[in-house]
């Protein structure tokens, strides 16, 4: 029998003037030990469950509560957040807001402190409680002096310390690089398998969470719709995507190929699991008529030139050295690299925000350090990662006009550009409405609009995905593909490799300052070597598409499932295969 | 690249290692005796020694010059201000029974407009400079404390000295935070730069009313990031209670007490020559 550490009887919650519940009927027992993933589109409760189970909800926000939690046999209602904060540790998803000590001693020690946890243990659990999580010898340092994904450990040492039955972590990588996020679950995983921590864990990272939760429980609106292992839950691939969630690539890649009238034994979740099966798929005969799409060539004239660019902050980092790059009008092109690798300082010498060091750069043929960032505006456009950092005016309409305002358009073609910009970013109907009111997705949009009303050749999209779901992630995307469509050169900075097949032409890679390859992207996505070397992984279709190529040295260097599915389509005969058992 | 940080001082000296009590009392000494002296001697020779004890204690002189270069405008002010207008006072202090008995510096011609016949006087400029000797004294004795102790130990300390402790946890929130503010702020400044607002273009009037527009998206973040930050206190079981322990002790050590009874001695006996000798009074012995 498994022992339940925390139980949710008949719950439902609705916040203070929330008009829909936002949880709605729950229940779930979490069993002691165990790794639970919680998965689920935006706004599908995830979040609320989290915060129910240490009682911040409903006792911090109030609302209206139903039915009733049990942590470690304490009533989340009847005992107070201190009490309970004893039995669970939560870590957020925000690095930066959740660590509110100035040293890494202090942090851990806060909530001990509160505790009234004598000072001698204390001393005695900081130095325990960073050496799980491999932080040993950085007491004395702040916060500020580590990375993301050691910020991310930090908290969770802190959530340790006490000693909780039970450790929460909320979207822990949703702003972390792949090095980060790999940190974060590596840690998790070890609490959870060497310490027998109970963990629950919600997170968009299907591959790992595939690899590493024990089960997983799909929320969407409110309610708990599945409940399942790994296995269960992420072959449901129709349940996932009409959820907007993503399926592991694996998962995807077999489901795409059984869909096309192969014969699949069964869809792997995690890429241990597919490896037994490529020897047999890889006996399946071929699409004789498939064939890779050629990579585009640029024909395009230059508009971006990078020579011999270096730059090194005031405080002696080397951010970029010997930078020498050409991109042309009309091109699509992806910036990679881990986090320092220099991605965000180079595009921000495009934009003269930055001067070099030694070196040019040059647009449209005019060195940027002859024209001023205004000016410079209105050839290049720049989206950052938090929209909201990017809204200054009070409605839609005065938001698509602020640039221009700015660049001294006369009234009339204020009007026309503003029109035309809501427009193409379907934001019309809402116009007058004040841009902060609306959903993140767009808010976005607002932002992307009032770049477009620049009219600017290039348009740069600096880590767009990074905090957005799956569908979230795709909407901008799929802009940025129409803008390339309408002939604009785009250049998109991001961690998420999977989404861009389907999008980007063209890889820059970078590392430590430095171009370490500049291919198309069906090259670049298969020089797994040199994406490692920056802490990048290709996306599991392409190291599909490589370990079939053990078996066929013939086999195409593929990138997407949508790929893998054509590939072994049309022609293809049922094919029988052995029986393979499953982990 | 390392987001901006409070200055700290890194250099482990006799100073840094005093307790925030002593520290906390020899500002309140060094801010009183401060306001009660008038004599620009004094309070010049009070400024320069509390500069220099920053410097000693390894407090940068980047910073020390950023600080004055910001005061330039200000003292340009006070002095102006002082020399033109401080009339009343000054013949107070000095004991003058007509305006004639000032030294005037000199006098704008009688036929200029709206200005003329207006003088400036020494006195006047004097007393300008002990109120900038003065305010200095007041900039540099606070980062003198606040720099070469840990946040964590100023907390105890100030628990110690029976102040809140919802208090003493805003101060070091307001240290954890704060850089994260001004970030966030030349984030938005950025963006807007980016949308082809020319700065460098700019008056400024219509710099204060770009300021002023970044004040939406900061409130509002910081809105959001302060409601983020409650929900992880409680999830940390902080209350605000008193009723805590503390990872990190304050002692007073006998070169605590030592700091301690030299303020005391440098009270009494400043307070001693200014009631009785006039000793740092305006127009005074020194």
């Amino acid at each position: 029998m498994f022992e339940p550490i925390a139980a949710f009887k008949d719950v439902s919650y609705k916040y203070p003037r929330s008009e829909e519940f936002v949880l709605f009927d729950i229940n779930l027992e979490i069993r002691k030990g165990e790794f639970l993933g919680l998965i689920g589109p935006t706004s599908a409760g995830k979040t609320t469950l989290c915060l129910a189970l240490n009682g911040i909800v409903p006792q911090f926000y109030g609302g209206r509560f139903f039915g009733g939690i049990s942590v470690s046999g304490m009533d989340t209602i009847e005992h107070p957040i201190t009490a309970l904060a004893g039995y669970v540790g939560q870590v957020f998803e925000d690095p930066e807001t959740q660590l509110i000590a100035t040293s890494v001693e202090n942090e851990i020690a806060f909530a001990l402190e509160n505790l009234r946890v004598p000072r001698e243990v204390i001393l005695e659990r900081i130095p325990q409680a960073l050496s799980v999580v491999r932080l040993d010898g950085m007491e004395k340092k702040h916060p500020h002096e580590l990375s993301g994904g050691q910020k991310q450990r930090l908290a969770i040492a802190a959530a340790i310390a006490v000693q909780p039955s039970l450790l929460i972590l909320d979207e822990p990588t949703s702003q972390l690089d792949p090095v980060g996020a790999e940190e974060v679950f590596a840690t998790a995983h070890e609490l959870n398998r060497d310490l027998g921590m109970t963990v629950v864990m919600a997170s968009h990272s299907a591959e790992e969470m595939a690899t590493y939760a024990d089960r997983i429980a799909l929320l969407s609106h409110g309610r708990i719709i599945a409940l399942g292992t790994p296995d269960e839950i992420y072959t449901e691939i129709e349940m996932l995507e009409g959820n907007d969630l993503r399926p592991p690539q694996v998962a995807t890649t077999f489901y795409s190929i059984r869909q096309k009238g192969v014969s699949v034994p069964r869809v792997p979740v995690s890429m241990g699991d597919a490896l037994p099966l490529l020897e047999e798929l890889g006996r399946h005969p071929a699409n004789p008529d498939f064939a890779l799409g050629k990579p585009s060539q640029s024909s395009g004239k230059p508009l971006l030139s990078v020579k011999d660019l270096a730059h090194i902050y005031p405080d002696g980092t080397k951010a970029l050295q010997g930078v020498s790059l050409d991109i042309s009008e009309g091109e699509y092109i992806l910036i990679i690299g881990q986090n320092g690798a220099g991605k965000s300082t180079l595009v921000k010498h495009f934009l003269n925000l930055l001067l070099p060091t030694e070196g040019t750069v040059k647009v449209g043929g005019v060195d940027v350090t002859e024209m001023s960032v205004s000016d410079l505006a209105r050839r290049i456009g720049y989206v950052a990662q938090n929209p909201d950092n990017q809204i200054f005016n009070t409605s839609v309409e005065d938001e698509i006009a602020f640039a221009l305002k700015n660049l001294d358009f006369d009234d009339r073609e204020i009007e026309a550009r503003t029109v035309e910009s809501l427009e193409a970013m379907g934001l019309t109907h809402v116009r007058d409405m004040h841009p902060l009111a609306l959903p993140k997705g767009d808010r976005a949009r607002v932002v992307i609009g009032a770049i477009l009303a620049m009219k600017p050749e290039v348009i740069i999209f600096d880590e767009p995905t990074t905090g957005q779901d799956y569908r979230g992630a795709q909407y901008i995307l799929d802009i940025s593909r129409d803008l390339h469509e309408m002939g604009k050169t785009v250049i998109v900075i991001t961690h998420h490799l999977y989404l861009m097949p389907d999008y980007a032409e063209r890889v820059v890679v970078m590392g430590k300052g430095n171009i370490l390859l500049d291919e198309d992207i069906r090259k670049a996505f298969h020089e797994t070597k040199i994406l490692r070397s920056t802490f990048l992984s290709a996306p599991q279709a392409v190291h599909l598409s490589r370990e079939m190529q053990k078996w066929d040295k013939d086999f195409p260097p593929l990138l997407a499932p949508n790929e893998f599915a054509d590939y072994f389509s049309l022609k293809a005969m049922p094919h029988e295969y052995d029986e393979i058992p499953n982990r | 690249m390392s987001m901006m940080k409070f200055q700290t001082v890194e250099r482990d000296s006799f100073f840094s290692r005093l307790d925030f009590r002593p520290k906390l009392f020899m500002v309140a000494v060094v801010t009183i005796v401060a306001f009660a002296w008038e004599s620009p001697v004094l309070q010049l020779g009070l400024a320069l020694l509390i500069m220099l004890a920053c410097l000693l204690v390894g407090v940068k002189w980047s910073y020390i010059r950023t600080v004055l270069l910001i005061m330039i405008p200000f003292y340009a002010l006070l002095l102006l201000t002082h020399a033109f207008f401080n009339r009343d006072h000054v013949m107070a202090l000095k004991g003058f029974e007509s305006v004639n008995q000032l030294s005037r510096m000199f006098t704008f011609p009688e036929n200029w407009p709206l200005i003329g016949g207006g003088f400036a006087t020494w006195e006047g400029l004097t007393y300008g400079f002990n109120v900038i000797f003065k305010t200095l004294t007041l900039t540099l004795v606070i980062p003198l404390a606040v720099f070469t102790t840990e946040v964590n130990n100023m907390i105890v300390a100030m628990v110690r000295a029976k102040i809140p402790y919802k208090i003493a946890f805003i101060f070091s929130s307001t240290l954890r935070f704060f850089p994260l503010l001004i970030e966030e702020f030349r984030m938005i400044i950025e963006a807007q730069r980016l949308r082809g607002l020319a700065m460098e273009k700019m008056g400024l009037v219509k710099r204060v009313r770009v300021y002023a527009k970044v004040a939406v998206p900061l409130i509002l973040g910081a809105l959001v990031k302060s409601q983020q930050l409650e929900v992880v206190l409680q999830s940390k079981a902080f209350s605000g209670s008193p009723d805590r322990t503390y990872l990190h002790e304050s002692i007073l050590r006998p070169p605590d007490y030592l700091l301690m009874i030299f303020f005391a001695l440098f009270f009494v006996v400043a307070f001693y020559l200014l009631v009785v000798y006039g000793v740092g009074s305006f127009g005074g012995p020194i």
